[in-house]
Protein backbone atom coordinates (compact mmCIF):
# COMPACT_ATOMS: atom_id res chain seq x y z
CA UNK A 1 0.00 0.00 0.00
CA UNK A 2 1.65 3.02 1.13
CA UNK A 3 4.46 3.62 3.59
CA UNK A 4 5.15 7.80 3.57
CA UNK A 5 8.51 9.40 4.88
CA UNK A 6 9.15 13.25 5.06
CA UNK A 7 12.79 13.72 5.18
CA UNK A 8 14.70 16.75 6.30
CA UNK A 9 11.69 18.60 4.72
CA UNK A 10 11.75 22.15 4.78
CA UNK A 11 9.15 24.49 2.54
CA UNK A 12 9.51 28.42 2.05
CA UNK A 13 6.99 30.29 -0.08
CA UNK A 14 7.92 33.21 -2.18
CA UNK A 15 7.18 35.48 0.57
CA UNK A 16 9.76 34.41 2.98
CA UNK A 17 6.91 32.51 4.94
CA UNK A 18 8.80 29.02 6.56
CA UNK A 19 5.85 26.96 6.40
CA UNK A 20 7.56 23.37 7.15
CA UNK A 21 11.22 23.40 8.79
CA UNK A 22 13.26 20.21 8.75
CA UNK A 23 10.61 18.07 8.74
CA UNK A 24 11.09 14.45 9.55
CA UNK A 25 8.00 11.68 9.88
CA UNK A 26 7.20 8.21 9.09
CA UNK A 27 3.77 7.13 8.41
CA UNK A 28 3.33 3.51 8.38
CA UNK A 29 1.90 1.61 5.86
CA UNK A 30 -2.01 1.02 6.71
CA UNK A 31 -1.48 3.37 9.59
CA UNK A 32 -4.32 6.59 10.54
CA UNK A 33 -1.97 8.80 11.84
CA UNK A 34 -3.78 12.54 13.15
CA UNK A 35 -1.84 15.58 11.82
CA UNK A 36 -2.72 18.40 14.05
CA UNK A 37 -1.27 21.68 15.23
CA UNK A 38 -2.54 25.20 15.35
CA UNK A 39 -3.35 27.41 12.01
CA UNK A 40 -0.39 27.71 10.13
CA UNK A 41 1.75 25.11 11.70
CA UNK A 42 2.30 23.29 8.01
CA UNK A 43 -0.38 20.52 8.43
CA UNK A 44 -1.60 21.92 4.85
CA UNK A 45 1.44 22.41 3.18
CA UNK A 46 2.64 18.75 4.17
CA UNK A 47 -0.82 17.32 2.28
CA UNK A 48 -0.06 19.70 -0.73
CA UNK A 49 3.75 18.50 -0.56
CA UNK A 50 2.39 14.38 -0.77
CA UNK A 51 -0.49 15.48 -3.45
CA UNK A 52 2.55 16.63 -5.36
CA UNK A 53 0.78 20.09 -5.86
CA UNK A 54 3.68 21.92 -4.15
CA UNK A 55 7.78 20.85 -3.97
CA UNK A 56 9.29 21.24 -0.69
CA UNK A 57 12.25 23.88 -0.85
CA UNK A 58 14.70 21.07 1.08
CA UNK A 59 14.49 17.42 1.72
CA UNK A 60 12.89 14.05 0.36
CA UNK A 61 9.18 13.17 0.55
CA UNK A 62 9.14 9.63 -0.01
CA UNK A 63 5.98 6.92 -0.99
CA UNK A 64 7.20 3.65 -1.24
CA UNK A 65 10.48 4.53 -1.62
CA UNK A 66 9.83 6.36 -4.35
CA UNK A 67 10.77 10.76 -3.71
CA UNK A 68 7.47 11.78 -5.22
CA UNK A 69 8.44 15.49 -5.23
CA UNK A 70 10.74 14.69 -8.19
CA UNK A 71 8.38 13.05 -10.04
CA UNK A 72 8.17 13.75 -13.42
CA UNK A 73 4.72 15.51 -15.34
CA UNK A 74 3.62 12.21 -17.14
CA UNK A 75 3.91 10.54 -13.42
CA UNK A 76 2.10 12.41 -11.49
CA UNK A 77 -1.06 11.57 -12.90
CA UNK A 78 -1.21 8.21 -12.10
CA UNK A 79 0.20 8.85 -8.71
CA UNK A 80 -2.40 11.07 -7.98
CA UNK A 81 -5.00 8.66 -9.37
CA UNK A 82 -3.66 6.49 -6.37
CA UNK A 83 -3.83 9.32 -3.54
CA UNK A 84 -7.63 10.02 -2.11
CA UNK A 85 -8.33 13.36 -0.62
CA UNK A 86 -10.88 15.25 1.42
CA UNK A 87 -11.21 18.98 1.92
CA UNK A 88 -12.84 21.09 4.64
CA UNK A 89 -14.19 22.89 1.83
CA UNK A 90 -15.12 19.89 -0.17
CA UNK A 91 -14.49 21.21 -3.57
CA UNK A 92 -17.32 19.79 -5.45
CA UNK A 93 -18.40 20.46 -8.25
CA UNK A 94 -21.58 22.71 -8.03
CA UNK A 95 -23.03 22.05 -11.41
CA UNK A 96 -22.90 18.19 -11.32
CA UNK A 97 -24.99 15.52 -9.62
CA UNK A 98 -23.66 13.61 -6.68
CA UNK A 99 -23.10 10.45 -8.64
CA UNK A 100 -21.06 12.36 -11.31
CA UNK A 101 -18.78 14.13 -8.86
CA UNK A 102 -17.96 10.92 -7.34
CA UNK A 103 -17.76 9.40 -10.58
CA UNK A 104 -14.84 11.85 -11.96
CA UNK A 105 -11.89 10.03 -10.50
CA UNK A 106 -12.67 6.86 -12.11
CA UNK A 107 -13.80 8.86 -15.71
CA UNK A 108 -10.42 10.48 -15.21
CA UNK A 109 -8.64 7.06 -14.94
CA UNK A 110 -10.48 6.16 -17.86
CA UNK A 111 -12.73 3.11 -16.91
CA UNK A 112 -15.46 1.61 -18.61
CA UNK A 113 -19.29 3.44 -17.32
CA UNK A 114 -21.21 0.06 -16.23
CA UNK A 115 -17.91 -0.45 -13.67
CA UNK A 116 -17.78 3.27 -12.71
CA UNK A 117 -22.06 2.98 -12.11
CA UNK A 118 -20.59 -0.41 -10.04
CA UNK A 119 -18.26 1.82 -7.93
CA UNK A 120 -19.89 4.76 -7.19
CA UNK A 121 -23.02 2.57 -6.02
CA UNK A 122 -20.78 1.01 -3.68
CA UNK A 123 -18.99 4.10 -2.68
CA UNK A 124 -22.31 6.04 -2.05
CA UNK A 125 -23.96 3.46 -0.40
CA UNK A 126 -21.05 3.24 1.93
CA UNK A 127 -21.71 6.66 3.07
CA UNK A 128 -25.22 6.39 3.06
CA UNK A 129 -26.33 8.27 0.30
CA UNK A 130 -27.09 6.34 -2.59
CA UNK A 131 -30.60 7.64 -2.47
CA UNK A 132 -29.63 11.27 -3.12
CA UNK A 133 -26.96 10.14 -6.21
CA UNK A 134 -28.99 12.36 -8.22
CA UNK A 135 -29.34 15.91 -6.46
CA UNK A 136 -26.92 18.77 -6.82
CA UNK A 137 -24.27 19.45 -4.09
CA UNK A 138 -25.95 22.32 -2.98
CA UNK A 139 -28.84 20.63 -2.35
CA UNK A 140 -27.38 18.77 0.23
CA UNK A 141 -26.53 19.19 3.94
CA UNK A 142 -22.71 19.95 4.91
CA UNK A 143 -22.48 17.04 6.54
CA UNK A 144 -23.91 15.06 3.93
CA UNK A 145 -21.36 17.27 1.14
CA UNK A 146 -18.50 15.72 3.03
CA UNK A 147 -19.71 12.27 2.52
CA UNK A 148 -19.90 13.18 -0.86
CA UNK A 149 -16.18 14.13 -1.15
CA UNK A 150 -15.50 11.27 1.23
CA UNK A 151 -17.27 9.02 -1.30
CA UNK A 152 -14.86 10.41 -4.33
CA UNK A 153 -12.00 10.33 -2.57
CA UNK A 154 -12.52 6.57 -1.65
CA UNK A 155 -14.34 5.50 -4.95
CA UNK A 156 -11.04 4.74 -7.04
CA UNK A 157 -9.91 2.46 -3.46
CA UNK A 158 -6.80 4.43 -3.19
CA UNK A 159 -3.23 3.49 -1.38
CA UNK A 160 -3.48 6.84 0.54
CA UNK A 161 -6.13 8.86 2.09
CA UNK A 162 -5.35 12.37 2.95
CA UNK A 163 -7.98 14.54 4.37
CA UNK A 164 -7.56 18.13 5.38
CA UNK A 165 -9.82 19.77 8.74
CA UNK A 166 -12.41 16.91 7.22
CA UNK A 167 -14.66 17.99 10.19
CA UNK A 168 -13.73 21.60 10.16
CA UNK A 169 -17.49 22.76 9.76
CA UNK A 170 -19.51 19.74 11.38
CA UNK A 171 -20.91 19.45 14.67
CA UNK A 172 -19.20 16.43 17.05
CA UNK A 173 -22.01 13.85 16.10
CA UNK A 174 -20.91 14.50 12.67
CA UNK A 175 -17.38 14.72 13.32
CA UNK A 176 -17.61 10.81 14.64
CA UNK A 177 -19.69 9.13 11.81
CA UNK A 178 -16.89 10.63 9.30
CA UNK A 179 -13.88 9.52 11.54
CA UNK A 180 -15.74 6.17 11.60
CA UNK A 181 -15.42 6.09 8.04
CA UNK A 182 -12.24 6.97 7.80
CA UNK A 183 -11.10 4.51 10.16
CA UNK A 184 -13.25 1.76 8.05
CA UNK A 185 -11.20 2.79 4.97
CA UNK A 186 -8.12 2.19 6.92
CA UNK A 187 -9.59 -1.29 8.05
CA UNK A 188 -9.16 -2.09 4.29
CA UNK A 189 -5.42 -1.37 4.05
CA UNK A 190 -5.10 2.02 3.09
CA UNK A 191 -2.89 4.58 4.99
CA UNK A 192 -4.92 7.82 6.07
CA UNK A 193 -3.50 10.72 7.10
CA UNK A 194 -6.06 13.74 8.78
CA UNK A 195 -5.13 16.95 9.29
CA UNK A 196 -7.25 18.14 11.94
CA UNK A 197 -7.10 20.82 14.99
CA UNK A 198 -9.77 19.62 16.45
CA UNK A 199 -7.97 18.35 19.90
CA UNK A 200 -11.05 16.94 21.11
CA UNK A 201 -11.39 14.71 18.34
CA UNK A 202 -7.94 13.34 18.43
CA UNK A 203 -8.10 12.73 21.83
CA UNK A 204 -11.28 10.75 21.65
CA UNK A 205 -9.86 7.96 18.91
CA UNK A 206 -6.76 6.02 19.76
CA UNK A 207 -4.56 7.29 16.65
CA UNK A 208 -1.54 8.30 16.34
CA UNK A 209 -0.68 11.63 16.40
CA UNK A 210 1.92 13.87 15.06
CA UNK A 211 1.56 17.94 16.01
CA UNK A 212 3.50 20.42 14.11
CA UNK A 213 4.21 24.03 15.79
CA UNK A 214 5.58 26.69 12.87
CA UNK A 215 6.66 24.45 10.82
CA UNK A 216 8.78 21.91 13.28
CA UNK A 217 7.53 18.60 14.33
CA UNK A 218 6.76 19.06 18.25
CA UNK A 219 5.22 15.47 19.06
CA UNK B 1 18.57 18.73 -9.42
CA UNK B 2 18.37 15.13 -8.61
CA UNK B 3 16.66 13.52 -11.66
CA UNK B 4 13.01 12.19 -11.79
CA UNK B 5 12.50 8.57 -10.34
CA UNK B 6 12.26 6.05 -13.57
CA UNK B 7 8.76 4.96 -11.90
CA UNK B 8 6.39 6.18 -9.52
CA UNK B 9 5.39 4.66 -6.28
CA UNK B 10 2.57 2.43 -7.13
CA UNK B 11 2.52 -0.37 -10.12
CA UNK B 12 1.30 1.12 -13.04
CA UNK B 13 -2.38 -0.02 -14.32
CA UNK B 14 -4.66 1.03 -17.07
CA UNK B 15 -7.55 0.61 -18.50
CA UNK B 16 -8.50 -0.78 -21.78
CA UNK B 17 -9.81 1.63 -24.44
CA UNK B 18 -9.16 4.04 -21.56
CA UNK B 19 -7.79 6.81 -23.78
CA UNK B 20 -10.49 6.47 -26.34
CA UNK B 21 -13.32 5.65 -23.48
CA UNK B 22 -11.88 9.76 -22.28
CA UNK B 23 -11.80 10.93 -25.71
CA UNK B 24 -15.34 10.06 -26.29
CA UNK B 25 -16.92 11.28 -22.84
CA UNK B 26 -15.34 14.45 -23.61
CA UNK B 27 -16.21 14.85 -27.55
CA UNK B 28 -19.86 13.78 -26.39
CA UNK B 29 -19.90 16.45 -23.38
CA UNK B 30 -18.67 19.26 -25.78
CA UNK B 31 -21.63 18.59 -28.37
CA UNK B 32 -24.22 18.75 -25.64
CA UNK B 33 -22.36 22.12 -24.73
CA UNK B 34 -22.00 24.04 -27.48
CA UNK B 35 -26.10 22.64 -28.45
CA UNK B 36 -26.93 24.40 -25.42
CA UNK B 37 -25.14 27.58 -25.51
CA UNK B 38 -26.49 27.79 -29.04
CA UNK B 39 -26.48 31.73 -29.23
CA UNK B 40 -22.78 31.24 -28.36
CA UNK B 41 -22.18 29.33 -30.89
CA UNK B 42 -23.97 30.46 -33.85
CA UNK B 43 -21.50 33.76 -33.00
CA UNK B 44 -18.35 32.22 -32.98
CA UNK B 45 -19.54 30.26 -36.04
CA UNK B 46 -20.41 33.37 -37.75
CA UNK B 47 -17.30 35.06 -36.36
CA UNK B 48 -15.25 32.48 -37.52
CA UNK B 49 -17.34 32.07 -41.06
CA UNK B 50 -16.71 35.33 -42.14
CA UNK B 51 -13.06 35.26 -41.73
CA UNK B 52 -12.60 32.98 -43.57
CA UNK B 53 -14.86 33.41 -45.94
CA UNK B 54 -13.08 36.44 -47.68
CA UNK B 55 -9.71 34.89 -48.18
CA UNK B 56 -11.78 31.80 -49.69
CA UNK B 57 -13.53 33.99 -52.05
CA UNK B 58 -10.13 35.79 -53.16
CA UNK B 59 -8.90 31.88 -53.90
CA UNK B 60 -11.87 30.64 -56.20
CA UNK B 61 -11.31 33.85 -57.52
CA UNK B 62 -8.08 33.24 -58.79
CA UNK B 63 -8.82 29.82 -59.19
CA UNK B 64 -11.62 30.90 -61.70
CA UNK B 65 -9.76 33.38 -63.30
CA UNK B 66 -7.02 30.99 -64.41
CA UNK B 67 -8.81 29.13 -65.82
CA UNK B 68 -10.69 31.66 -68.09
CA UNK B 69 -6.94 32.85 -68.67
CA UNK B 70 -6.45 29.07 -70.05
CA UNK B 71 -9.88 28.57 -71.91
CA UNK B 72 -9.47 32.27 -73.18
CA UNK B 73 -7.86 31.48 -76.87
CA UNK B 74 -6.42 28.06 -75.30
CA UNK B 75 -4.63 30.92 -72.64
CA UNK B 76 -2.19 31.66 -75.65
CA UNK B 77 -1.68 35.33 -76.64
CA UNK B 78 -2.81 35.67 -80.68
CA UNK B 79 -2.37 37.80 -83.44
CA UNK B 80 -4.83 39.50 -85.85
CA UNK B 81 -3.76 40.25 -89.17
CA UNK B 82 -5.86 42.59 -91.04
CA UNK B 83 -5.65 42.93 -94.76
CA UNK B 84 -6.19 46.04 -97.03
CA UNK B 85 -9.59 46.50 -98.84
CA UNK B 86 -9.70 44.24 -101.70
CA UNK B 87 -6.21 42.66 -100.91
CA UNK B 88 -6.59 39.13 -102.91
CA UNK B 89 -3.60 37.42 -101.04
CA UNK B 90 -4.93 36.98 -97.72
CA UNK B 91 -5.27 33.02 -98.69
CA UNK B 92 -1.74 33.11 -100.03
CA UNK B 93 -0.24 34.68 -96.68
CA UNK B 94 -2.67 32.25 -94.39
CA UNK B 95 -0.62 29.34 -96.63
CA UNK B 96 2.45 30.73 -95.50
CA UNK B 97 2.30 31.29 -91.82
CA UNK B 98 0.64 27.57 -91.51
CA UNK B 99 3.91 26.79 -92.33
CA UNK B 100 6.01 28.10 -89.63
CA UNK B 101 6.63 25.83 -87.12
CA UNK B 102 5.88 28.62 -84.36
CA UNK B 103 2.03 29.47 -85.58
CA UNK B 104 -0.35 26.27 -84.47
CA UNK B 105 -3.03 27.58 -86.75
CA UNK B 106 -4.64 30.25 -89.16
CA UNK B 107 -7.81 31.18 -88.99
CA UNK B 108 -8.62 33.10 -92.11
CA UNK B 109 -11.94 35.39 -92.32
CA UNK B 110 -12.89 36.27 -95.76
CA UNK B 111 -14.68 39.72 -96.13
CA UNK B 112 -17.56 38.01 -97.49
CA UNK B 113 -17.54 36.26 -93.92
CA UNK B 114 -16.71 39.45 -91.84
CA UNK B 115 -19.74 40.96 -93.45
CA UNK B 116 -21.90 38.00 -92.32
CA UNK B 117 -20.55 37.81 -89.02
CA UNK B 118 -21.22 42.09 -89.00
CA UNK B 119 -24.72 41.08 -89.68
CA UNK B 120 -25.33 38.36 -87.44
CA UNK B 121 -24.05 40.00 -84.05
CA UNK B 122 -24.96 43.73 -84.34
CA UNK B 123 -27.91 43.30 -86.69
CA UNK B 124 -27.07 46.33 -88.54
CA UNK B 125 -25.92 44.30 -91.97
CA UNK B 126 -28.70 46.67 -93.50
CA UNK B 127 -26.68 49.84 -92.64
CA UNK B 128 -23.76 48.50 -94.71
CA UNK B 129 -25.93 47.13 -97.63
CA UNK B 130 -26.44 50.29 -99.33
CA UNK B 131 -22.45 50.92 -99.68
CA UNK B 132 -20.53 50.63 -103.07
CA UNK B 133 -18.41 47.23 -101.36
CA UNK B 134 -18.30 45.97 -98.03
CA UNK B 135 -16.12 47.84 -95.73
CA UNK B 136 -14.87 45.03 -93.60
CA UNK B 137 -11.26 43.70 -94.19
CA UNK B 138 -10.18 39.95 -94.72
CA UNK B 139 -8.48 38.87 -91.60
CA UNK B 140 -6.64 36.25 -90.26
CA UNK B 141 -6.25 35.07 -87.05
CA UNK B 142 -2.97 33.38 -86.02
CA UNK B 143 -2.94 31.01 -82.63
CA UNK B 144 0.31 30.08 -81.45
CA UNK B 145 1.98 26.78 -80.50
CA UNK B 146 2.32 26.79 -76.22
CA UNK B 147 5.94 27.09 -75.99
CA UNK B 148 6.19 29.78 -78.66
CA UNK B 149 7.52 33.00 -76.83
CA UNK B 150 7.05 36.61 -77.49
CA UNK B 151 9.95 36.89 -79.34
CA UNK B 152 8.71 34.47 -81.78
CA UNK B 153 5.18 36.54 -81.91
CA UNK B 154 6.89 39.69 -82.43
CA UNK B 155 8.71 38.29 -85.20
CA UNK B 156 5.74 37.06 -86.63
CA UNK B 157 3.88 40.22 -86.54
CA UNK B 158 6.57 42.32 -87.36
CA UNK B 159 7.12 40.04 -90.94
CA UNK B 160 2.90 40.72 -91.21
CA UNK B 161 3.31 44.45 -90.91
CA UNK B 162 5.98 43.73 -93.67
CA UNK B 163 4.29 41.64 -96.01
CA UNK B 164 1.95 42.96 -99.46
CA UNK B 165 -1.65 44.03 -98.57
CA UNK B 166 -1.35 44.06 -95.07
CA UNK B 167 -3.06 47.18 -93.48
CA UNK B 168 -2.67 46.19 -89.59
CA UNK B 169 -1.40 43.38 -87.25
CA UNK B 170 -2.72 43.32 -83.79
CA UNK B 171 -0.83 41.12 -80.95
CA UNK B 172 -4.24 40.47 -79.11
CA UNK B 173 -2.84 39.76 -75.23
CA UNK B 174 -4.17 42.72 -73.34
CA UNK B 175 -7.20 40.59 -72.01
CA UNK B 176 -4.98 37.95 -71.04
CA UNK B 177 -2.54 39.93 -69.18
CA UNK B 178 -5.35 42.33 -67.12
CA UNK B 179 -7.07 38.52 -66.21
CA UNK B 180 -3.30 36.95 -65.31
CA UNK B 181 -2.44 40.32 -63.13
CA UNK B 182 -5.99 40.22 -61.49
CA UNK B 183 -5.18 36.25 -60.75
CA UNK B 184 -2.15 37.38 -58.91
CA UNK B 185 -3.54 40.33 -57.01
CA UNK B 186 -6.08 37.65 -55.99
CA UNK B 187 -4.06 35.32 -55.08
CA UNK B 188 -1.91 37.98 -52.98
CA UNK B 189 -4.56 39.58 -51.27
CA UNK B 190 -5.96 36.03 -50.60
CA UNK B 191 -2.49 35.17 -49.07
CA UNK B 192 -3.23 38.66 -46.96
CA UNK B 193 -6.20 38.44 -46.11
CA UNK B 194 -5.86 34.78 -45.43
CA UNK B 195 -3.15 35.73 -42.76
CA UNK B 196 -4.84 38.48 -41.53
CA UNK B 197 -8.02 36.68 -41.16
CA UNK B 198 -6.87 33.09 -40.00
CA UNK B 199 -5.16 35.47 -36.98
CA UNK B 200 -8.33 36.79 -36.60
CA UNK B 201 -10.26 33.52 -36.08
CA UNK B 202 -7.30 32.00 -33.97
CA UNK B 203 -8.52 34.78 -31.32
CA UNK B 204 -12.00 34.85 -32.14
CA UNK B 205 -11.52 31.30 -30.82
CA UNK B 206 -9.10 31.75 -28.27
CA UNK B 207 -11.32 34.27 -27.09
CA UNK B 208 -14.37 31.91 -26.54
CA UNK B 209 -12.23 29.41 -25.19
CA UNK B 210 -10.90 31.30 -22.81
CA UNK B 211 -14.12 32.23 -21.09
CA UNK B 212 -15.30 28.59 -21.39
CA UNK B 213 -12.08 28.01 -19.37
CA UNK B 214 -13.08 30.73 -17.07
CA UNK B 215 -16.09 28.89 -16.43
CA UNK B 216 -14.59 25.76 -15.68
CA UNK B 217 -11.90 26.28 -13.49
CA UNK B 218 -13.08 24.86 -10.44
CA UNK B 219 -13.50 21.67 -12.06
CA UNK B 220 -10.24 21.85 -13.52
CA UNK B 221 -9.10 22.26 -10.15
CA UNK B 222 -10.47 19.28 -9.01
CA UNK B 223 -10.00 16.88 -11.97
CA UNK B 224 -6.29 17.57 -11.45
CA UNK B 225 -6.49 16.94 -8.04
CA UNK B 226 -7.91 13.59 -8.59
CA UNK B 227 -5.23 12.70 -11.08
CA UNK B 228 -6.05 14.30 -14.59
CA UNK B 229 -3.38 14.30 -16.82
CA UNK B 230 -2.45 17.95 -18.87
CA UNK B 231 -3.73 16.55 -21.93
CA UNK B 232 -6.73 15.28 -20.14
CA UNK B 233 -7.00 19.10 -19.38
CA UNK B 234 -6.89 20.11 -22.15
CA UNK B 235 -8.59 17.63 -23.94
CA UNK B 236 -12.18 19.75 -24.04
CA UNK B 237 -11.26 22.55 -24.78
CA UNK B 238 -9.41 21.87 -27.44
CA UNK B 239 -13.15 19.77 -28.93
CA UNK B 240 -14.20 23.34 -28.35
CA UNK B 241 -11.90 25.12 -30.51
CA UNK B 242 -12.16 22.42 -33.08
CA UNK B 243 -15.77 22.14 -32.95
CA UNK B 244 -16.15 26.28 -32.92
CA UNK B 245 -13.64 25.87 -36.29
CA UNK B 246 -15.48 23.57 -37.89
CA UNK B 247 -18.46 25.17 -37.55
CA UNK B 248 -17.25 28.48 -38.76
CA UNK B 249 -15.78 26.88 -42.13
CA UNK B 250 -19.32 25.11 -42.91
CA UNK B 251 -20.38 28.67 -42.34
CA UNK B 252 -17.95 30.08 -44.68
CA UNK B 253 -18.87 27.81 -46.97
CA UNK B 254 -22.18 28.63 -47.02
CA UNK B 255 -21.17 32.64 -47.24
CA UNK B 256 -19.03 31.56 -50.36
CA UNK B 257 -21.87 29.38 -51.98
CA UNK B 258 -24.42 32.53 -51.46
CA UNK B 259 -21.81 35.10 -52.97
CA UNK B 260 -21.24 32.76 -56.17
CA UNK B 261 -25.21 33.00 -56.59
CA UNK B 262 -25.45 36.38 -56.32
CA UNK B 263 -22.74 36.66 -58.84
CA UNK B 264 -22.91 34.24 -61.48
CA UNK B 265 -26.02 36.00 -63.65
CA UNK B 266 -23.57 39.42 -63.91
CA UNK B 267 -19.95 37.46 -64.32
CA UNK B 268 -22.13 35.42 -67.30
CA UNK B 269 -23.39 38.24 -68.90
CA UNK B 270 -19.56 39.86 -68.76
CA UNK B 271 -18.19 37.49 -70.28
CA UNK B 272 -20.58 36.60 -72.64
CA UNK B 273 -20.11 39.95 -74.68
CA UNK B 274 -16.28 38.87 -74.79
CA UNK B 275 -18.08 35.42 -76.48
CA UNK B 276 -16.50 33.45 -73.44
CA UNK B 277 -18.43 31.39 -71.41
CA UNK B 278 -17.92 30.54 -67.40
CA UNK B 279 -18.08 27.38 -65.86
CA UNK B 280 -17.13 28.49 -61.77
CA UNK B 281 -14.94 25.89 -60.72
CA UNK B 282 -13.30 24.94 -57.51
CA UNK B 283 -16.37 25.02 -55.26
CA UNK B 284 -16.47 21.34 -54.54
CA UNK B 285 -16.39 18.69 -51.56
CA UNK B 286 -12.85 18.74 -51.48
CA UNK B 287 -13.19 22.99 -51.28
CA UNK B 288 -16.12 22.50 -48.49
CA UNK B 289 -13.98 19.61 -46.72
CA UNK B 290 -10.81 22.15 -46.70
CA UNK B 291 -12.58 25.16 -45.42
CA UNK B 292 -13.83 22.87 -42.98
CA UNK B 293 -10.30 21.54 -42.04
CA UNK B 294 -8.83 24.67 -42.15
CA UNK B 295 -11.50 26.20 -39.44
CA UNK B 296 -11.08 23.08 -36.89
CA UNK B 297 -7.17 23.64 -37.21
CA UNK B 298 -7.51 27.34 -36.72
CA UNK B 299 -9.86 26.45 -34.17
CA UNK B 300 -7.60 24.40 -32.15
CA UNK B 301 -5.08 26.70 -32.72
CA UNK B 302 -7.06 29.50 -30.65
CA UNK B 303 -8.03 26.97 -28.20
CA UNK B 304 -4.34 26.17 -27.69
CA UNK B 305 -3.39 29.63 -27.12
CA UNK B 306 -6.32 29.58 -24.25
CA UNK B 307 -5.48 26.70 -22.92
CA UNK B 308 -1.68 27.90 -22.51
CA UNK B 309 -2.97 30.79 -21.23
CA UNK B 310 -5.21 29.82 -18.61
CA UNK B 311 -3.99 26.35 -17.61
CA UNK B 312 0.12 26.78 -16.86
CA UNK B 313 -0.07 27.01 -13.15
CA UNK B 314 -3.35 26.29 -12.06
CA UNK B 315 -3.55 26.61 -8.13
CA UNK B 316 -5.36 23.92 -6.81
CA UNK B 317 -4.99 24.28 -3.35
Amino acid sequence: MGRIEFLNVYKRYPSGFEALRDLSVVFEEGSMTFLTGHSGAGKTTCLKLLLCLDQPTHGEILVNGVNVSRLSARRLPHYRQNLGAVFQDHKLLAARSVFDNVALPLRVSGMREREVRRRVSAALNRVGLLERESLLPMQLSTGEQQRVGIARAVVSRPKVLLADEPTGNLDPELSADIMALFQGFNEVGATVIVASHDRGLIESLDNPVVELSHGMRVR
Amino acid sequence: MADSPKQGPWPRTSHRWGWWRGHWRVARDVFSLVSVRTGTSLLVWLLVGIALALPASLMLLQTNLSQLAADWGGGRPSVSVYMELGALNAAELAAQLERRAEVEAVALTTQEEALAEFTAYTGLGDALTGLERNPLPASLRLTFVADAGADALEAVAASMREAEGVADVVIERTWLTRINAISRLARSLGLVFGVLFGVGAVLVTATTVRFAIDSQLDELKVMKLVGASAGQLRRPFLYFGALYGAGGGLVAAMLVSLGLIVLEAPLLDLLGSFDQTLVLGGFDPVFVAALVGLGSALGMAGAMLAVRQRLAGLEVM
